[in-house]
């Protein structure tokens, strides 16, 4: 419990934006940030999915490897990866736990060792991928392998909106805390305390219903206005839109180079 | 006649302005629960899993597609994305199985007022959530471990450890977090909310294309039978019940019942609505034409 206190303290507001917009635009310099989108997602595709059926060790070894690289190369924060290593840890542990409770032995390990490294191939490849495209560039690169335009809209909207929205929450929250009056007593392990914010934070979404339909009505409002809804889906409007998105021999470079990772992999293990 | 039937259809915009309303809310309540921190008491977690009841009340007060569909994308842009989080495919599965709950439990609800129907409306939306997930994690497991049946112990403990989380999730973050404040939010804003986006409340006789709500539950139906008949079929070849195999068989026995009965009463349920709400349809039309 002392350990989430430090941790709310410690978590603002503020800050929280300051991070979230830090994580989306922090890292444009890298090499895979100045990659054409369409290159990473044939990359993710095939590193997303055909790690699932490869059963020898020595290659899922060979692809993690290269997957420590790239992740590397992109700069991730290292706040996102102490999140990943420990939620495989723990997904992994506690299966091992369990499964030696119901007479399996020492054996179970390889399994589970196995089953942990291709989940971390795929979860690092998706970090790679996705933590070195800034939004816009993702919103483009989803736009044009053919995800409908209110996708990409949602997520330019999404990092537009986000900010205010945390702030109108936030007031909203505090202003029930000025009214409301807190429990006297602690509670065993902070119970009472713990069930009185959650409730607050439950509650305080009433206003913010009502505040954000009204918020969506002008958006939608203005959208129609510009003609967005006309934009999305026209192939006209789009082409021009991604005019910008071009493949480069920097692209195909390090396709080919992946590419022929994977077949020395395969051909040499 | 005709005008009143079509009351409900919706303009390009307004499906737009549910859409974002969803999308918005969720993803903001979806970044609060991933900053909270959870607590464990042993292998029970006390977390807030989501805040259902937001995607939940939109569904039920608006249209369910477009609401359902804009929560899985807020959680996706908001909880994933902007936290750097994105797990690529495994997100598209979150997405389908999300919505799909969704607006499920939306379409069930007839009547905001009926608190009765809102709070069934809200826990089935739950627990079609969970079991959709927990059957896509078991048999994530079993794809990624070759020959799971040969390694002693793993496939029970995988199927303990998810059929715990799934009544954890259900009876915890379901009761708390759907039941209780979808019961109390969607009588106090109906009425309230729709003028804001320029629409009518829904009222007892709107309805949805009703081929569209039956095409669909169907086809949930089929899937989840052919994926926990899949599973069932598996567990019952594989040979690990070896050491227990009394005990083993009656567990699994008996939650087979239990999974058809389950299923026969979903049918059941369903079919009493429709029968229901074809009656009631054609009780109005014999009215409006007399």
């Amino acid at each position: 419990m002392d350990y989430t206190r430090k941790f709310t303290e410690k978590l603002s507001v503020e800050q929280a934006k300051i991070e979230l917009l830090n994580i989306a635009y922090g890292n444009g310099d890298t090499f895979f940030a100045r990659l054409d989108p369409r290159t990473l997602f044939l990359w993710y595709s095939y590193f997303g999915i055909a790690p699932w059926f490869i059963h020898q060790e020595y290659i899922l070894i060979g692809m993690l490897v290269f997957m420590v690289i790239t992740t590397y190369i992109a700069k991730v924060s290292p706040l996102i990866i102490v999140i990943l290593c420990l939620g495989l840890l723990g997904q992994g542990g506690y299966l091992l736990i369990i499964a030696l409770f119901f007479g399996g032995n020492l054996t179970t390990m390889l399994p589970l060792l196995i089953l942990t490294t291709k989940l971390s191939v795929i979860t690092l490849a998706s970090v790679t991928v996705f933590c070195s495209m800034n939004p816009d560039k993702l919103s483009n690169g989803l736009l044009k392998i053919g995800v409908p335009g209110q996708v990409s809209f949602s997520i330019a909207y999404g990092y537009r909106m986000l900010p205010s929205l945390l702030e109108e929450y936030h007031h909203v929250f505090q202003s029930f805390r000025l009214r409301g009056r807190a429990p006297d007593k602690k509670g065993f392990l902070f119970i009472r305390s713990i069930a009185y914010f959650v409730k607050l934070a439950v509650l305080s979404f009433y206003p913010l219903l009502l505040s954000t339909a009204k918020r969506a009505r002008t958006t939608v409002e203005a959208l129609e206005t510009k003609g967005s809804m006309y934009g999305f889906n026209h192939p006209e409007v789009k082409r021009l839109k991604l005019e910008e998105l071009q493949m480069t021999r920097k692209d195909y470079l390090f396709l080919i180079g992946s590419f022929l990772y994977v077949v020395c992999l395969f051909i040499f293990l | 006649m005709s005008t009143i039937e079509e009351r409900y259809t919706l303009t390009q915009s307004q499906k737009m302005m549910v859409f974002i309303l969803s999308m918005s809310l969720y993803g903001l309540s979806n970044m609060i629960t991933e900053l909270v921190p959870s607590a464990y008491l042993g292998p029970i977690e006390f977390s807030i899993e989501y805040f259902a009841f937001i995607p939940l009340t939109l569904c039920i007060l608006f249209h369910p597609l477009y609401a359902a569909i804009g929560a899985s994308l807020g959680e996706v842009i908001f909880g994933e994305i902007m936290l750097g989080q994105f797990g690529g495919f495994g997100e598209l599965e979150k997405f389908i199985a999300f919505s799909l709950a969704m607006y499920i439990a939306g379409t069930f609800v007839r009547d905001p007022k009926n608190k009765v129907q809102v709070g069934i409306a809200a826990m089935l939306g739950v627990a079609i959530h969970q079991a959709i997930s927990v059957t896509v994690d078991i048999l994530k497991v079993w794809i990624g471990v070759e020959e799971l049946e040969a390694v002693p112990g793993l496939a029970e403990s995988v199927v303990i450890v998810e059929g715990f989380a799934f009544f954890n999730d259900l009876l915890f973050s379901g009761i708390l977090f759907a039941l209780i404040p979808t019961v109390y939010l969607v009588p106090r804003l109906y009425g309230k909310i729709e003028p804001l986006l320029g629409m009518k409340p829904r009222d007892r006789n709107d309805k949805y294309s009703l081929k569209e709500i039956i095409g669909l539950r169907l086809v949930v139906l089929a899937v989840f039978l052919a994926i926990s008949a899949f599973f069932f079929e598996y567990l019952s070849e594989s040979d690990f019940n070896m050491e227990w195999e009394a005990d083993f068989l009656e567990m699994f026995g008996e939650w087979y019942i239990w999974v058809s009965m389950a299923v026969a009463a979903m049918v059941a349920i369903i079919t009493i609505v429709v029968m229901l709400r074809k009656k009631t349809n054609w009780n109005d039309k014999e009215k409006k034409v007399s």
